[in-house]
């Protein structure tokens, strides 16, 4: 960018860039100016003036909300799933209502639409159903009508693999994570829904490595998130050229510490979960990576010319033992070889479980205190609610993201789910600590697990 | 939603905004009451208008909308004016709602239906996308859209018979030269390129570009005569068998290819159908090549006159490429046949074993020659008028292109702009002689893929696939360069091969094989020392009969998928590869594997494959094996051999007498 600015007057881009940096740096450069305990002050998540707004939220909306009438079980699952992140809970009246709005939204032939009598849409389906595992408890889980969300995503599912959105709706990688995250969570995902998906999202994946949202189409970080989930869901991740994919995401961190959603593109908070979480998936995938950057470098000379695939894979060989690493290739190849089998119905279901109960592998390669300080510093409306960068308005999709992709941050370094992470790991104080998601659906873990045993006897 | 510049609500007047709330619920309910009521009267289309207006994002609307034009365009009083007003008010209604949010799904999925009801003026819409993309470049949805608005409008034009595609391609072009010139970092625009390029070299008509036998083969059945031996390798072929394949190979993909749209004629013909093979490693209906075999078995007919046969490609019409157009040329090609008698024992594979070392070639000395094989069909393909001038605007196009992106090479380095000239290059080779290739410009354009291999390692193995693809067009590009790799071996005399002529193509770092419909007629092929990982292609290679791929880098028995439809390969070796070194096998994914659930299984192999090995152990060498003759198998040097595996395949291949230059009982 720099370079090229020098011959030619700005572009448009290169002028918005200028406007973030120099808004971002100057917050950081008053950070740095701040005594010790006023640092510790600002980087303190503001627990209470969130909880205000999200639960405003949850009550009654303004109506400039109306351009989101048909996105109705979105600030649903937004506003619960950030109250959950922040280990608060919600008047069980008000989560009486959820369900009770949530089951009017469902569809009599499966599926749940943008709100009551609107049709059914695989987006807030994935929404609504997040909503309820993150609400919990025997009323909300089963009032998820399964037999009849199963016939609706069938209904979607298009003969090249891919689904529609909803009936004569779009084609798109969205529609295919939220249709296999909504399936493998609700314990149904069969070969039927799985055949040729992962044609489809392979086909999306560009040759800069990150996926686009349809095949031909520019790499993008939800995308990239929604196609990776997807790979690993229906158990062909080893599909995706992962060392292109970490080698995309990795460089979409910039110098104002957060991440952008695309090459070029201005940094956004909501991108912390979209890229962070890509970050947490590919944590656990580090033994297929090696496996094909092995195999594309075993004989080329080319090791030496590629700083990025050379630091991971020194962190590989650095970090463990000899022992140690042999002995967990193994089990993950084992787990992927035994899921691939998948001759045995019910079994790819279990991806979801597998996946996060089995220990991450690697340190993770994002530089997570940056992405904290974007998020706390630059992200963070002091009274309450999180935004995209400074300058713009808080909103509920930037709250429920922005804290997702903390919470990646915050238990990234933490190699089991049984030991809380350490107060190194978090910037800030240690009251800043949320709870942790399944980076997969994007659910708290423990509400995750609850479910998955509810379905699991269904 | 996110992304949006979005306004400050102002609190002094609440009562307005909550008389607007008002307005909507009321919209709204109407709004649902007639979708469920299945009303489409002009009123309710209005409360729906009104409705996206201020929310586009109401996908339920949008389909409302797509379910009354139907209802509407299918009332008997319809006729053209009155649909083309119907969907002139879709294409407003979207427009407003753009005005709301330019980044909704369903206001331009909405729009992308319209089109494709045939209603558009392609003016309009590229205005509107200039309106957009000037207000944010970077807009997917509007560059997704601006694809289909292309796309549909040169396909229906095409149709008509009148061709802008070179006027609208051309403004494009100029479009996009703005985007890359102003910052040539901007990925969209060069994406769009890419696109554009695409369509400018591409053919829409398929088209026949090679054929084994050629025309003026001649093909010996029966015993082999001495004299044989001084005829070309080039064009004459011999079989011990009575029957013999016939390839054709097309310029891109195609189905319909059968008895009736390829016509063989000859004094010999059997009464019998032909049946045409696809031969495609993924059990498609589509291939570029199709094979079927001719079976001359009564030695009655022999004389020693050469019988013709006439084989007309497109005889009538039914080959279709996968985007839907027809063949539209009839293509005709005449070989030779002539039976000898069979005397001696044709005694399929002697006692000599076959060396691929270096010592046992000796390099082919062409005595005076007559015709060139590869440029036959060069001459059977005619243009008219319209495709003449086509081509020309095309190779124009190119040439421009080519011009520019050399200047803005020389002010600064960039790797997309390096790639794009690479492909415009190769784009320009291709089109100076579609069949021919001159590749005046492969030195420059390996050495633009040999630059980036070394710049952008992230990238070198498909910088390095698309250097493979150029050389082996260069090599394959005239008989005298070409010549240059053929050799003859020394074991001419075996009777284990038939013809003891050689492609030698090892060395040359190859990492894929291309240019395989110039090698149809290759038996003997040395592909060692190369870096390959894959041989997809080789499966077209229907006459080969040894074949060397030792030392390269295939990683898995899957990866030979391709030799499963190689019915004639005797001698194989596969030494040296990496068979077996990776416990996850990535190139699975490129051929069928057993996973891949497209392989029936094979229940009674289970009794048949015993002795302590158990099949699953060795399930992909089976799979791969199975279906093999073969004679002779070098795999030795690969992490998966061991004795284990050697009387596994020797149990699994009957036919084997030669194992890792060891004899078999």
């Amino acid at each position: 960018m720099e370079s090229s600015a020098a011959t030619t007057t700005p572009t448009v881009t290169q002028r918005d860039q200028w406007m973030v940096e120099y808004q971002v740096f100057q917050k950081y450069e008053l950070f740095a100016s701040l005594p010790r305990n006023a640092k510790s002050a600002m980087l303190e998540l503001q627990r209470d003036n969130h909880m205000e707004y999200l639960t405003k939220g949850l009550k009654r909306l303004e109506p400039s909300f109306s351009v989101l009438d048909a996105n109705r079980p979105w600030l649903c699952y937004w506003i619960l799933h950030s109250i959950a992140l922040l280990d608060e809970f919600v008047e069980s009246e008000l989560e009486d209502n959820a369900i009770e709005f949530l089951s009017r939204c469902q569809d009599p032939n499966g599926g749940y639409g943008g709100g009551p009598g609107q049709m059914p849409h695989l987006a807030t389906t994935y929404a609504a159903v997040n909503s309820l595992i993150t609400v919990g408890g025997e009323q909300s889980l089963s009032s998820i009508n399964r037999e009849k969300l199963y016939m609706f995503l069938r209904r979607m599912k298009q003969a090249s693999g891919a689904f529609r959105m909803h009936d004569a709706g779009e084609i798109d990688v969205r529609a295919c994570y939220t249709t296999i995250s909504v399936a493998s969570v609700l314990n149904m995902l069969d070969d039927e829904l799985v055949q040729n998906v992962g044609d489809y999202i392979l086909s999306c994946q560009t040759y800069e490595g990150g996926i686009a949202g349809e095949p031909g189409a520019e790499a993008h970080g939800g995308y990239t998130f929604c196609g990776l989930a997807t790979m690993i869901l229906i158990n062909e991740v080893n599909r995706l050229d992962l060392a292109g994919l970490l080698d995309w995401v990795a460089f979409r961190q910039g110098k104002e510490c957060g991440f952008q959603g695309r090459t070029n593109k201005l940094v956004d908070s909501c991108y912390s979960f979209w890229q962070g979480g890509a970050f947490a998936l590919l944590q656990r995938l580090h033994s297929i990576l090696d496996e094909q950057l092995a195999h594309r470098h075993s004989r080329g000379n080319c090791s030496n010319d590629s700083p990025q695939i050379g630091v991971a894979s020194d962190i590989c060989d650095g970090e463990k033992g000899g022992e140690g690493t042999s002995s967990q290739v193994d089990k993950t190849c084992h787990f992927m070889l035994r899921g691939l089998d998948a001759s045995r119905p019910g079994n790819i279901n279990c991806i979801g479980y597998n996946f996060i109960k089995q220990p991450a592998e690697e340190e993770p390669l994002f530089h997570s205190w940056a992405l904290q300080q974007y998020i706390l510093l630059c992200s963070q409306d002091l009274k309450g609610g999180l935004r995209d960068k400074p300058g713009k308005s808080r909103d509920y999709y930037h709250t429920c993201y922005s804290l997702s992709g903390l919470s990646v941050c915050q238990h990234s370094r933490s190699h089991d789910e049984d030991s809380p992470p350490l107060p190194s790991a978090l910037m800030g104080p240690y009251s800043n600590l949320l709870e942790r998601i399944h980076p997969l659906f994007n659910v708290i873990l423990e509400r995750y697990y609850e479910a998955h045993e509810f379905f699991a006897k269904s | 939603m996110h992304g949006r510049p979005r306004k400050a609500p102002k609190p002094e007047d609440a009562a307005a905004s909550a008389a607007k709330v008002e307005k909507l619920r009321s919209l709204q309910s109407q709004f649902l009451s007639n979708h469920h009521n299945k009303i489409y009267t002009r009123e309710a289309l209005e409360v729906n208008a009104k409705l996206l207006e201020i929310n586009p994002e109401y996908y339920t609307a949008w389909n409302f909308r797509k379910l009354a034009v139907e209802h509407r365009m299918s009332q008997p009083d319809s006729d053209p004016d009155s649909v083309k007003s119907i969907l002139n008010e879709e294409l407003k209604v979207v427009e407003s709602a753009l005005k709301q949010n330019f980044k909704s799904y369903g206001a331009w999925h909405h729009r992308k239906w319209v089109l494709s009801k045939g209603h558009s003026s392609i003016d309009n819409e590229l205005r509107l996308l200039d309106r957009y993309q000037k207000v944010d470049p970077r807009n997917f949805h509007a560059w997704n859209y601006r694809r289909c608005v292309l796309l549909s409008n040169l396909l229906k034009r095409k149709v008509q018979r009148f061709f802008p595609k070179e006027v609208v391609l051309n403004e494009e072009y100029n479009l996009v030269h703005q985007a890359l010139f102003t910052d040539p970092d901007d990925q969209s625009g060069w994406f769009y390129h890419l696109w554009l390029l695409d369509q400018t070299v591409k053919a829409d008509v398929p088209l026949l570009v090679s054929s084994w036998p050629a025309h003026d083969d001649l093909i010996l059945l029966g015993d082999r005569n001495l004299d044989d031996c001084a005829l070309s390798p080039f064009t004459t072929f011999h079989f011990y068998s009575g029957t013999f394949p016939l390839i054709v190979c097309f310029d891109q993909a195609v189905e319909g290819v059968n008895s009736s749209t390829i016509s063989v004629e000859t004094v010999l013909n059997t009464e019998k159908e032909l049946t045409w093979k696809p031969l495609s490693i993924n059990d498609s209906k589509t291939s570029q090549v199709w094979v079927t075999h001719l079976n001359y078995p009564d030695a009655k007919l022999q004389s020693s006159e050469a019988y013709p046969v006439e084989v007309r490609v497109g005889h009538s019409k039914g080959i279709i490429s996968s985007s839907g157009f027809l063949l539209n040329h009839t293509s005709r090609f005449v070989f030779k046949v002539l039976l000898q008698p069979i005397e001696k024992d044709p005694a399929g594979h002697g006692g000599e074993m076959i060396s691929w070392g270096d010592g046992n070639f000796l390099l082919y000395e062409t005595p005076s020659q007559k015709s060139n094989p590869m440029i036959s069909l060069d001459q059977m393909n005619i243009m008219d008028e319209h495709e003449q001038k086509s081509s020309q605007w095309r190779a124009e196009t190119i040439a421009n292109e080519i011009a520019l992106f050399q200047e803005l090479l020389s002010e600064i380095n960039c790797k997309i702009g390096k790639l794009t000239l690479a492909r415009l290059l190769m784009a320009r080779d291709i089109l100076l002689s579609p069949c021919a290739n001159k590749t005046v410009h492969s030195e420059e354009v390996i050495k633009l893929y040999d630059d980036l291999t070394n710049s952008d390692p992230p990238h070198s193995q498909y910088y390095k696939d698309e250097r493979s693809l150029v050389l082996l067009q260069q090599i394959t590009s005239s008989r005298e360069s070409l010549l240059r790799y053929c050799f003859r071996h020394r074991d001419g005399t075996s009777s284990l091969i038939d013809n003891s002529f050689c492609l030698r193509l090892n060395n040359l770092s190859l990492s894929r094989m291309g240019s395989i419909e110039k090698l149809l007629w290759v038996q003997m092929l040395d592909l060692s020392h190369n870096e390959l990982q894959s041989i997809e292609g080789l499966e077209a290679m229907q006459l080969l009969s040894c074949l060397n791929l030792s030392n390269n880098r295939l990683s898995s028995f899957t990866a030979l998928g391709p030799l499963r439809l190689l019915k004639s390969l005797l001698v194989l070796d596969i030494s040296f590869n990496e068979i077996g070194s990776h416990s996850i096998d990535t190139t699975r994914y490129l051929c069928p594997s057993p996973l891949s659930h497209s392989e029936e299984i094979v229940q009674s192999y289970d009794e048949t494959v015993t002795g302590g090995v158990s099949l699953t152990d060795y399930w992909e060498a089976f799979l791969i094996f199975r279906g093999l003759n073969l004679s002779q198998l070098d795999i030795h040097g690969n992490a998966v051999a061991d004795e284990k595996l050697n009387s596994f395949l020797v149990k699994i291949v009957p036919t084997l007498k030669w194992l890792d230059g060891g004899k078999l009982h």
